[in-house]
C-alpha cells in the first residue's frame, strides 16, 4: 500500500501487472480480485488485504478474465486459447480454442457455461464440467457479423456488441438464433456493453464519449424509455474534445452505474433519474476497466493506458480500491419540496 | 317559723310523754322489772340518739355537698374565666356580702357559670369558625397542607386577644390569597397573550398548569405549585416566542436577501409585509394574534424554501451565462482556455449541479476578471495584429487583383477598386514595418510579464517570425522568377537573334499561368478559406503564406507547382503547424470516427508496417500518424513531389492523400485489435 497517490483515488493494489489492464472482476463470494493484463498474466488479489495471491501466464495478453466461483476463474487471451485457472492448487488448463484473439469471456451461472466471443467473429459456449480437453468442453459455436468487442450477460440473457456496431441479444436457453439482432443506437464504435442488474436492458458505450441506456422489450413503452447521454467530454473554447467510454460497472445494490473513460474520470449516474451522482478525481491514465465487489462497499479502477492514440508515453498503470461512499452511488430521486421543520 | 316548728315540737314532746306515761302503764301491768325498763328506756333512748344523729349526720353532708358543689363551680368558673381572661358580670366578692345562705351561693355560682360557659362556648365557635377559615385559605394556598396553619385550638386561652390574633392572621392569608389571586390572574393574562401570540390553545394550556385554572368562572386554586407552574410556562412560552421571532426574522432576513438577489416583482413582497415590517422588533412588540403561530412560521419556511430554489435554478442559468461570458470574453482576447487547468468549468460541470454553484460562480467570476485584466494589458498588440493581419489580406487581395487580367478594363466602380489598389499597395510596403514595431511591442510585453503573449494558444512571436520569413522566402522567390523570367527573354532575344523567330511566349508563360492560376486558386481560396478561419488564428499565417505546408490538403499539389524545390525547406520549417492544421481541416468535414478528437485521434492507426499485420490496410497518411516524430520525414516531403507533376490527383487528394491504394471500404479497429497489432511488431 503506497502513500504515493492521492487519498482521494483509492488505494493502490500493489503487486500491479507490469503492462496494460484489459480488465478486472471482483468475485462474487468476496473481495477477490482478478486481474487481466497485456503483460501476460492473469492475477488474483485479496483486495482488502492488498496481497497479491496468484499469477497465471498466459501465451499472449490476456484480453478478459471471469471468476467462476471464488477459487477458479477463467480467462480469454490473445493467444486464441480459453484457459481455465483452480486458484488454491494453481492448476490451469486451456478449455478451448478459437481462430483468433478471444476478446471476451463471461461465465453464466444460470446455464453453468463460459461463454466467449472472439475476434474471429464467433461466439462460443463451453461446458467447464465436462470431461478435460478442449474438445469435449465446446457446446456450441455461434457466428457473429462481426468481430466481437464486448459481451455482458444477465440472467439468461447475453447482449454481444461486435465491430460495425451491431448488437445481437441471445437467449442462452436458445442459442441457436439470436433473440434480437439489433445496431448500437449510438453512431461510433462500440466500446463496452453491460447489462442493468434488473435484467431489464443493457446499457452501451462508444468511443465518442457517449452512452446509450437500451431496452431487452421491444414494446414501444419499453422502447420509449430508451435514451443515450454524453459523457466524458470536455470543452474548450467551445470545441469538444471527446473520450473513449471504456468500462461501464453497475452497483450491485443500487443499480446505479459507473463509466470510466479515457479522460481519466470515473463517473457515476443514476440511470433512472438521469442524472450524474457523482465524479471521483482524475486517474493518472486512462481508465481501462471498473468493477464494484458483491456488496457494493468496493470499487476497482483500473488505471491503465488503453492505446488509444497508440505507443505514446503514458503514466503507470495502476489498479485503485476506492471504499464507496454511500453518497456517490445512491440514486437520488428528484426531491419534492420536503415539509419544513416545525 | 319557729312558733309553729315549737308547737309542732311541743307537741311531739306531749306525743312522747304520753307515750311514756303509756309505756309505763303497759309496764306497771305487764310488771317488767326495773332493770328490764331501765334496759328498754337506754334501749329507746339510744334508738332515738341513733335517729338524730342519722339525720344530723345527712344534714351535714347535704351541707359539706353544697359547699362542694359552690366550691366545684366556682372552680369551674375560676378556669373558664381564665381560659377566656374574662371576669364573670357579677363579682365574687359581691356575692359573698352578708354571708349569704350556702344555697344562694350555690345559685348564684351556678348561675355564672352557665354565663361563663355560654361565653365560652361563644367564643369557641367564634375561634372555630376563625380557624375553619384558616384552615380553608391555607389549604387553598398550600393545598398540601403543612400543618402550619391548623393549629388545634388551646382551649385554655381562649381570650379575645388570642381570638383577634386569629382574626389577624385570618385577614393575613385572606390577603395572601387575594394576591395570589391576582398574581395568577396576571400570570393568566400573560399566558394568553403568548398563546394568542404563538397561535397555541391557552385553555389546552392552563388546564395543564391546573386544571382549575381553566374554568374562566370557578374559583382557582394559588398554591405555590400552580403559581411556579404557571410562571415556568409563561417562561417558557416566552422563550419560544423569543425562538420563534428569531427564527422569523432570520427568516425575513433571507427572503429580503433573496428577493434583492432575484428582483422580486413588489407585488409578491407585498404579501409578506407583515413579516418584514417586524424583522427588527423587539419581544415586546410582537402581539398580533398568530404572527408567531407554528403554521405561520412554516408558511413562511416554505416560502423562503421555495425562493431558494428558485435561487438554485437562476443560479444556473446564472452560471452558464457567466461562462458564455467568459468564452466571450477569451474569444475576444483570443486567450484560449487552458484545458489542464482544473478550475475550468465545463457546461456539463453546470448542468449537472453536482458541484456547489457558488463556489462555481466564484471561480467563473475569478477567470473572468482575469481575462479582463489580462484583455487591458493585450489591446494594444491585439489591435496591432487586426492591423497587421488586414494588411496582409489587402495584400493578397493585390496580389490577385494583378494577376486578373481585366483590371484595368473601365466598369462600374473601377476607379473604386483602382484606389484600393493604390492603398492596398501602400499598405503592403508598409507590413514588415508593421510587423517589425509588432514585434518589439510583444517582447517588450513579453518581458514586462515574464510569459508568453499567445495568441489562440500559439506564441505570438513565432507565428511573426515565420510570417516574417516565409514573406522573405516569397520575396527571394519573386526575385528569382523576375530574373528567370529576364534571362528566359534574353534567350529568347537571342535565339530570335540567331533563329529568327521567337518561339510563343505563352507556352512558358501558359505553364507558368498553370501554376500561377492554381495558384491562384489556391490563394484566393486561402485567404477566403483565411478569412472563414481568421477565429482560428493558429492557422492564418500558415494558410495564406505556406500553402504548400498544407498536407492532406486540396491546395497542396497547386501550390508545389510555383514553389519547387524551394518549398521543401518551408514546409520543413512550417510543419510545426501542422497539428494545428489538420485539426482546423478535421473540424470542418463531417465528423468521421476519430476524426473529432484533438490530437489524441491522430494516431489512431496504426503506422503503416503494423497495417500490413493487420492484413488490412488503412487509408490515412503514414506522416500524419506521428505528429511527434521531427517534422522532417522524408515521406511527407516526397509526396508533394509526387503530386506535383500532375495537377490531375487534386481530386484524389480531397481525401486524405495516399501513398497506398485506398480500400473501397474503410476497416474499423478497437483500440485493442492497434495495440496487439503493435505489440507483435516489436
Amino acid at each position: 500500500m503506497s502513500g504515493a497517490s492521492p487519498s482521494g483515488s483509492g488505494r493502490v493494489l500493489s503487486n500491479p501487472p507490469s503492462d496494460g489492464i484489459s480488465n478486472l472482476r471482483f468475485s462474487n463470494h468476496s473481495d477477490h480480485l482478478l486481474v487481466s493484463s497485456w503483460d501476460k498474466s492473469v492475477r488474483l488479489y485479496d483486495a482488502s488485504a492488498n496481497v497479491l495471491k496468484g499469477k497465471f501466464m498466459h501465451g499472449g495478453p490476456v484480453l478478459d478474465c471471469c471468476f467462476h466461483d471464488d477459487s477458479s476463474g477463467f480467462s480469454a487471451s490473445a493467444d486464441h486459447t480459453v484457459r481455465r485457472y483452480v486458484f488454491s492448487s494453481g492448476k490451469e488448463d486451456i478449455l478451448g480454442r478459437h481462430a483468433a484473439p478471444v476478446r471476451c469471456v463471461e461465465y453464466s451461472y444460470a446455464t453453468g457455461q463460459v461463454i466467449t466471443g472472439s475476434w474471429d467473429k464467433t461466439l462460443k459456449c463451453w461446458d467447464p464440467r465436462g470431461a478435460s480437453g478442449p474438445e469435449h468442453a465446446l457446446v456450441g459455436t455461434y457466428p457473429q457479423p462481426e468481430r466481437v468487442y464486448s459481451l455482458s450477460l444477465v440472467g439468461h440473457r447475453l447482449v454481444v456488441a461486435t465491430a460495425g456496431r451491431h448488437v445481437n441479444v441471445y437467449d442462452l436457453r436458445n442459442m441457436s438464433q439470436p433473440e434480437q439482432r439489433r445496431e448500437s443506437s449510438l453512431k461510433y464504435q462500440t466500446r463496452c456493453v453491460r447489462c442493468y442488474p434488473n435484467g431489464t436492458g443493457f446499457a452501451l458505450s462508444s468511443v465518442e464519449g457517449r452512452v446509450a441506456m437500451e431496452f431487452f422489450d421491444m414494446t414501444d413503452a419499453s422502447q420509449s424509455k430508451k435514451y443515450a447521454f454524453k459523457c466524458h467530454r470536455k470543452s474548450e473554447a467551445g470545441r469538444d474534445t471527446v473520450y473513449p467510454v471504456n468500462a461501464i460497472a453497475f452497483h450491485p445494490i443500487y443499480g446505479t452505474f459507473a463509466t470510466g473513460g479515457c479522460d481519466g474520470y470515473v463517473n457515476v449516474w443514476d440511470g433512472n433519474n438521469k442524472k450524474r451522482l457523482y465524479q471521483y478525481s482524475k486517474y493518472p491514465s486512462s481508465i481501462a476497466a471498473l468493477s464494484f465487489s458483491k456488496d457494493g462497499r468496493l470499487l476497482a479502477v483500473a488505471s491503465s493506458y488503453t492505446f488509444e492514440e497508440g505507443d505514446i508515453a503514458h503514466e503507470p498503470d495502476a489498479i485503485f480500491i476506492r471504499s464507496i461512499n454511500e453518497v456517490e452511488v445512491k440514486p437520488k430521486p428528484k426531491a419534492i419540496p420536503a415539509a419544513p421543520p416545525s | 317559723m319557729a312558733t309553729s316548728g315549737t308547737d309542732q315540737l311541743s307537741q311531739i314532746e306531749t306525743t312522747c310523754g304520753s307515750l311514756l306515761y303509756e309505756l309505763q302503764l303497759i309496764w306497771d301491768e305487764v310488771g317488767e322489772s326495773d332493770d328490764e325498763r331501765d334496759k328498754l328506756i337506754l334501749e329507746l333512748e339510744q334508738e332515738c340518739m341513733e335517729v338524730y344523729r342519722r339525720k344530723v349526720d345527712q344534714a351535714n353532708h347535704s351541707r359539706a355537698y353544697l359547699r362542694q358543689a359552690i366550691a366545684d363551680a366556682e372552680a369551674e368558673l375560676a378556669s373558664v374565666c381564665s381560659a377566656m381572661s374574662e371576669r364573670p358580670v357579677h363579682l365574687r366578692r359581691q356575692t359573698n356580702q352578708n354571708a349569704t345562705s350556702l344555697k344562694k351561693e350555690l345559685n348564684i355560682a351556678t348561675l355564672q357559670l352557665e354565663e361563663m360557659r355560654k361565653r365560652k362556648s361563644d367564643r369557641l365557635s367564634q375561634f372555630l369558625h376563625v380557624m375553619n377559615q384558616i384552615r380553608k385559605i391555607s389549604a387553598e394556598i398550600q393545598p398540601d397542607g403543612q400543618d402550619q396553619n391548623t393549629v388545634n385550638i388551646d382551649e385554655s386561652d381562649l381570650s379575645i386577644r388570642k381570638l383577634e390574633e386569629f382574626q389577624r392572621h385570618l385577614e393575613a392569608l385572606k390577603k395572601e390569597k387575594a394576591d395570589r389571586l391576582t398574581q395568577v390572574l396576571e400570570h393568566i393574562s400573560t399566558l394568553t397573550t403568548f398563546c394568542t401570540v404563538l397561535g397555541i390553545d391557552f385553555k389546552q394550556t392552563l388546564m395543564e398548569v391546573h386544571p382549575s385554572l381553566g374554568d374562566a368562572e370557578g374559583s382557582k386554586v394559588v398554591s405555590n405549585e400552580v403559581i411556579e407552574r404557571l410562571a415556568s410556562v409563561i417562561n417558557g412560552l416566552r422563550k419560544v416566542k423569543l425562538q420563534r421571532m428569531q427564527k422569523l426574522q432570520d427568516l425575513a432576513t433571507t427572503m429580503l436577501e433573496l428577493w434583492n438577489l432575484m428582483d422580486t416583482p413588489i407585488e409578491e413582497q407585498q404579501i409578506f409585509l407583515n413579516v418584514t415590517r417586524n424583522i427588527a422588533a423587539s419581544e415586546h412588540e410582537i402581539t398580533e394574534a398568530n404572527t408567531l403561530s407554528a403554521d405561520f412560521l412554516n408558511y413562511i419556511e416554505a416560502e423562503v424554501e421555495r425562493l431558494e430554489e428558485l435561487k438554485v435554478s437562476k443560479m444556473k442559468d446564472l452560471l452558464l451565462k457567466k461562462k458564455s461570458e467568459l468564452e466571450e470574453l477569451r474569444h475576444k482576447t483570443h486567450l484560449i482556455e487552458n484545458g489542464d487547468n482544473e478550475a475550468e468549468i465545463s457546461k456539463e460541470d453546470i448542468e449537472d449541479g453536482a458541484m456547489d454553484p457558488s463556489l462555481l460562480l466564484q471561480r467563473i467570476e475569478d477567470q473572468i476578471s482575469c481575462v479582463k485584466e489580462d484583455a487591458f494589458s493585450r489591446k494594444e498588440i491585439l489591435e496591432r495584429v487586426e492591423k497587421w493581419m488586414s494588411a496582409c489580406e489587402e495584400e493578397a487581395w493585390l496580389e490577385e487583383y494583378n494577376r486578373d487580367e481585366n483590371r484595368y478594363s473601365a466598369g462600374k466602380g473601377a476607379h473604386l477598386i483602382l484606389k484600393r489598389a493604390e492603398k492596398a499597395r501602400a499598405t503592403a510596403q508598409r507590413i514588415p514595418g508593421i510587423v517589425e514595431a509588432l514585434c518589439s511591442k510583444v517582447i517588450a510585453w513579453e518581458k514586462e510579464r515574464g510569459t508568453e503573449f499567445t495568441y489562440d494558444g500559439v506564441r505570438l512571436l513565432s507565428m511573426l517570425e515565420d510570417y516574417s520569413y516565409v514573406r522573405h522566402e516569397k520575396e527571394q522567390e519573386r526575385r528569382r522568377q523576375r530574373d528567370h523570367k529576364k534571362l528566359q527573354s534574353q534567350i529568347i532575344a537571342e535565339q530570335e537573334s540567331l533563329f529568327g523567330s521567337k518561339p510563343s511566349p505563352s507556352k512558358t508563360q501558359n505553364t507558368i499561368k498553370v501554376n500561377r492560376t492554381f495558384t491562384g486558386v489556391a490563394s484566393r481560396k486561402l485567404s477566403l478559406g483565411t478569412a472563414a478561419l481568421l477565429p482560428t488564428k493558429l492557422d492564418f499565417p500558415c494558410n495564406k503564406e505556406t500553402p504548400s505546408t498544407k498536407r492532406g490538403n486540396e491546395f497542396m499539389p497547386a501550390s508545389t507547382a510555383e514553389k519547387g524545390a524551394a518549398d521543401i525547406g518551408i514546409q520543413a520549417k512550417t510543419l510545426s503547424f501542422n497539428s494545428g492544421n489538420t485539426n482546423v481541416l478535421q473540424s470542418e468535414p463531417p465528423r468521421k470516427p476519430f476524426s473529432v478528437m484533438n490530437r489524441s485521434n491522430e494516431h489512431e492507426e496504426p503506422p503503416r508496417e503494423q497495417v500490413s499485420l493487420l492484413a488490412q490496410i488503412l487509408p490515412m497518411t503514414p506522416a500524419q500518424l506521428m505528429p511527434t516524430s521531427t517534422p522532417k520525414t522524408p515521406g511527407t516531403v516526397s509526396k508533394p513531389m509526387q503530386m506535383a507533376a500532375t495537377p490531375a490527383p487534386i481530386d484524389g487528394v480531397h481525401e486524405v492523400s495516399v501513398t497506398i491504394p485506398k480500400e473501397p471500404h474503410e476497416m474499423e479497429y478497437s483500440f485493442e485489435e492497434r495495440r496487439l497489432a503493435f505489440v507483435y511488431q516489436l
